[in-house]
């Protein structure tokens, strides 16, 4: 067997988080924590210079196996769509630790804790090719998730955990029932290779289709069941709020892509209608909502349930520019919305409020952060140049290919965000400097340089030159199209 | 009976007599040795079910039946005998300190127990309505006194005296089922039984025999609707005790429905729904009642309520599987459920009773490495991934869905997503309060031992079930 890069990538937090416990000064801590993450992203880079983009097949694979008398096997391997998530969540591992440096002041050690423990089961997620394997991974993160909304929160964090475990956990609970069915129908195994190659009956694929979306709409979330998200960003330290929507966020996409549409083609091809318009009213609504926020964390996070529309809008057009511009759009969401609530947390450090009211003509203030803040704010809108533009291009045209009315209404999300987006930029950097005289604000400093950087990077590449973005996703979408279309166009 | 028919029989029970003539010697010798050095009866127990342990494991090559078709030593068997020697272990070790802060340090407690350990091996052994009566009555017996040790508190004498009355009218009624049986049917044996139950049409004076029967051995497992005694035992007993009650006669139990049930001529049957609506049932009531609980051990007891429903769910399910997953849910449980208590036991020192959940507000800002256990159980029995409590609920859910029932799998997980509710209230209340006091939990190097195995129970379960599920696959009888 190769070198078992991918568990390397996957445990190294883990054996991170493990050592954190035993160490004692706070210092010592964050720039062990720090050193873990910034390995784990060397070790991401690595592999993804060793991956070979022509080919759709599942690469690292490692077997190993488990629980053998329920056919259960530790395997892991990523093809094109896992490989951009994995590199993801290692890009904003360290970018996360940086954000807590000084804004986590107490339980620093637990908090790291969490936060590497989380990682790990992010990349698990990622990278796992067994179902049960995902599902425990997948399940996991309840635990740190919840630890670090309820302990490191905000005020009202205590119920906005509450509400993210449970309405996750119900979720998940029932994609598990579904999970052993298709065990059950796909010849006890839980190979998820395996159960692509199987071709079940059109009754069965339903329900599973409807229990997997019940836990992959939560996870996303699609309207209506997105109402624990507002709350959990909101209360979640900035770290939190990253993870949460950088990665979290598109674990559900994830699962529509790993498992719905492949396992279940004729299911997602007779749906998918149904999964266009829900898209569409979750940009439409998630926008509209996002208008008339006065919190800034809050417009960032109903933003999120509206980009993310466009991303299982994109999938669901079951086109190729459609499904290409989801999967990148997502990677996208990741980069740009995480650097939005770093934003908001670095700002929030400093004045400790985010209410849009109380800001104005920060620019003044604080140059430098004002102007990535447009940057950032500009490519969460989607301006040509910036990475969002490259992704909602491709879902917008696969949408109008798939569905005139559904790609209608994505058009007025899109100018939606541009209404709330530059409405908060407008109040908050410029106008009168009423925040000037109240508080003193202090412009980005070295260490917040260095996390916003790499992510400003991102934006302006994959706006300019998005094709080693595509390229890597190129096989492996293909290759899904043809999975969902080559059984699905069947009697 | 034949010298050699005698000598096997001896030889096959020979784990229950030797934890009984200890039982016996502890007791004298309780009472000549001088108060005192009271630990040394806490090893010596310990050693006597060591003892019992190894000649069960040097027995556990064959299948043995004795005592004239009452009594069989089979790997099921030895599974749930092991079972019950690990809380009966881990019970002792939990009561040292406990029991002298109490002030019940005496000899009794620990023969008391070992008398209702004999009692549960002899139910796991039994292949006869008699003999299973004969270890129920041995071990109810043994915890109705157990229950009401702290003879100082009202709580505690109430609790025994609604255990003894109510326990006494449910033996009444299995005894009743049983005389029914024989009456009908000329045997008490299982199998006799098993074949009388599925004769076509069913006799409905057997019928009610066997509702009878059902009702007996479902209130020993806390299942609606014989759970009434529950919350209250649980709470007025010794914490100890509610720790040991909570799993190992709930095990003990569940042993004999299983041989009794699974019985594939039974099996066979529609048995299955009446076992279904209990289950739907217990767990909902468990769930539900659980949520509004400031009580810990009240809590637990509501708690364990739960868990008989998820594991009677097993049963639901039968065959091979279905029985398998009981066994492993009920080893898992052990764990956790030891674990939990563990912390809970742990906490009484001084004035501090550990009692009120409320009370344990910030607790791990002082004991960051104890609330992770707490942390570590909790997620446990609210059957969280990567914890054991994760698989157990898992591999009943793979049974019932094996069997097609996956109506009641979805009751089963939206029912375990409630239970979830009060667990992560706990941890809610351990990390995300202010402390309001010092805690100064009595960690003594055996508690430190007891939470050391479960918490290694609970994790490495979880994360390397394998072995385990392979054993208990192996133990199923007939399978």
């Amino acid at each position: 067997m190769a070198f078992p890069l991918l568990s390397l990538i996957v445990f190294m937090p883990a054996a991170g988080a493990a050592v954190l416990m035993f160490l004692r000064s706070d210092d010592a801590v964050r720039w062990t924590a720090l050193g873990v993450t910034v390995l784990d992203l060397a070790l991401c880079i690595a592999m993804l210079a060793g991956f070979d983009t022509t080919t759709h097949e599942m690469q690292f694979t490692e077997t190993r196996p488990w629980v053998p008398a329920l056919g259960i096997t530790y395997a892991l391997g990523i093809d094109g769509i896992s490989a951009l998530f994995v590199f993801l969540t290692a890009l904003l591992g360290w970018i996360c630790v940086l954000a807590s440096w000084v804004a986590i002041d107490r339980k620093v050690k637990e908090f790291m804790v969490s936060l590497l423990a989380m990682q790990a089961l992010m990349l698990g997620v990622f990278c796992a090719l067994d179902l049960f394997l995902f599902y425990v991974f997948w399940e996991a993160m309840l635990i740190p998730m919840y630890v670090i909304i309820g302990v490191w929160g905000g005020d009202g964090r205590v119920y906005a955990a509450f509400k993210f475990f449970l309405y996750t956990l119900a979720g998940s609970l029932l994609f598990l029932i579904g999970v052993i069915v298709l065990y059950f129908h796909g010849g006890e195994t839980f190979d998820i290779l395996a159960l692509t190659a199987q071709d079940l009956p059109f009754r069965v694929q339903s329900w599973l289709f409807f229990a997997f979306l019940i836990a992959f709409a939560v996870k996303v979330p699609m309207v209506p069941v997105h109402t624990w998200l507002p709350d959990a960003h909101v209360q979640a330290p900035t770290a939190g709020s990253i993870i949460l929507a950088g990665v979290l966020l598109k674990m559900g996409a994830y699962g529509f892509l790993r498992f719905s549409l492949p396992m279940l083609p004729e299911a997602s091809l007779y749906y998918s209608t149904l999964m266009l318009s829900l898209s569409a009213l979750a940009i439409v609504y998630g926008g509209l909502l996002a208008l008339g926020q006065d919190d800034l964390k809050k417009l960032v996070a109903y933003s999120s349930i509206s980009h993310m529309g466009f991303v299982t809008l994109g999938i669901f057009t079951l086109n190729l520019r459609g499904l290409e511009g989801g999967i990148l759009q997502m990677f996208n969401h990741g980069v740009t919305t995480g650097a939005l609530f770093l934003f908001v947390g670095l700002i929030y450090e400093r004045t400790h409020t985010r209410s849009i009211a109380d800001y104005g003509g920060l620019m003044k203030a604080a140059p430098v952060y004002t102007a990535f803040l447009a940057l950032f704010t500009l490519s969460s809108m989607a301006l040509p140049g910036t990475n969002s533009f490259v992704g909602e291009l491709l879902v917008l045209s696969g949408a109008f290919a798939a569905n005139l009315a559904v790609g209608a209404a994505a058009v007025l999300g899109a100018l939606l965000g541009a209404a709330y987006l530059l409405g908060m930029y407008r109040k908050v950097a410029l106008g009168p400097a009423s925040v000037g005289a109240r508080f003193k604000i202090r412009d980005v400093n070295a260490r917040e340089m260095v996390a916003i950087l790499p992510l400003a990077a991102f934006v302006l590449w994959v706006g300019l030159y998005p094709k080693p973005f595509l390229d890597i996703i190129d096989a492996s979408a293909k290759h899904l199209l043809a999975q969902v279309h080559g059984r699905g166009d069947g009697p | 009976m034949t010298d050699a028919a005698l000598y096997q029989s001896i030889l096959a029970s020979l784990p229950e007599i030797v934890v009984v003539t200890g039982a016996c010697i502890l007791l004298i010798l309780g009472q000549i040795v001088p108060k005192g050095p009271g630990h040394f009866l806490v090893w010596a127990s310990a050693a006597t079910v060591l003892v019992a342990a190894l000649a069960t494991l040097l027995l556990a090559g064959e299948v043995r039946p004795a005592h004239s078709g009452m009594f069989i030593v089979d790997r099921f068997a030895v599974f749930f005998k092991m079972v019950f020697y690990l809380s009966t272990i881990l019970t002792f070790l939990l009561s040292r300190k406990y029991a002298e802060i109490e002030g019940i340090a005496l000899s009794e407690y620990y023969v008391l127990l070992l008398f209702a350990l004999s009692g549960m091996m002899i139910m796991a052994s039994a292949t006869d309505l008699l003999s299973v009566y004969v270890g129920l009555e041995l071990m109810s017996l043994s915890t109705y006194v157990l229950t009401g040790f702290l003879r100082q508190q009202r709580r505690s004498n109430e609790a025994s005296l609604k255990y003894v009355i109510l326990g006494g009218v449910s033996t009444g009624i299995f005894l009743y089922g049983v005389s029914l049986v024989y009456g009908l049917t000329g045997t008490t044996q299982l199998d006799g039984m098993a074949a009388a139950v599925t004769g076509d049409p069913l006799d409905p004076g057997l019928l009610l025999a066997v509702v009878f029967i059902v009702a007996g051995l479902v209130f020993k497992v806390g299942a609606v609707p014989f759970h009434m005694w529950v919350p209250d035992v649980y709470e007025g007993a010794p914490t100890t005790i509610t720790a040991f009650m909570s799993v190992a006669p709930k095990a003990a139990g569940f042993a004999v429905i299983l041989r009794v049930f699974l019985n594939p001529l039974v099996a066979a049957s529609d048995a299955w729904i009446i076992v279904a609506v209990i289950a739907v049932v217990t767990m909902a009531l468990g769930s539900f009642v659980a949520l509004v609980q400031d009580n810990f051990k009240r809590l637990l007891a509501y708690s364990s309520i739960a868990h008989a429903g998820f594991a009677m769910f097993g049963v639901v399910a039968g065959g091979a599987d279905g029985i398998a997953s009981v066994m492993l849910y009920l080893l898992i449980y052990t764990f956790m459920n030891l674990g939990i208590f563990g912390t809970v036991i742990m906490m009484r020192n001084g004035d501090f009773s550990g009692e009120v959940i409320e009370e344990y507000a910030g607790f791990a800002k002082s004991h960051p490495g104890l609330a992770l256990l707490m942390l570590l159980y909790l997620f446990s029995l609210a059957g969280i991934p990567p914890t054991a409590g994760f698989f157990a609920k898992f591999y009943v859910l793979v049974a019932l869905i094996e069997r097609g029932f996956v109506i009641l799998a979805v009751i089963a997980v939206l029912l375990s997503a409630v239970a979830a509710y009060f667990y992560i209230r706990i941890v809610m209340v351990i990390y995300m309060r202010e402390p309001e006091r010092a805690f100064e939990p009595a960690l003594t190097p055996s508690v430190r031992a007891t939470l050391a195995l479960t918490a290694a129970g609970t994790i490495g379960i979880g994360l390397f079930p394998a072995w385990f599920l392979r054993l208990a696959q192996s133990s199923v009888f007939g399978g």
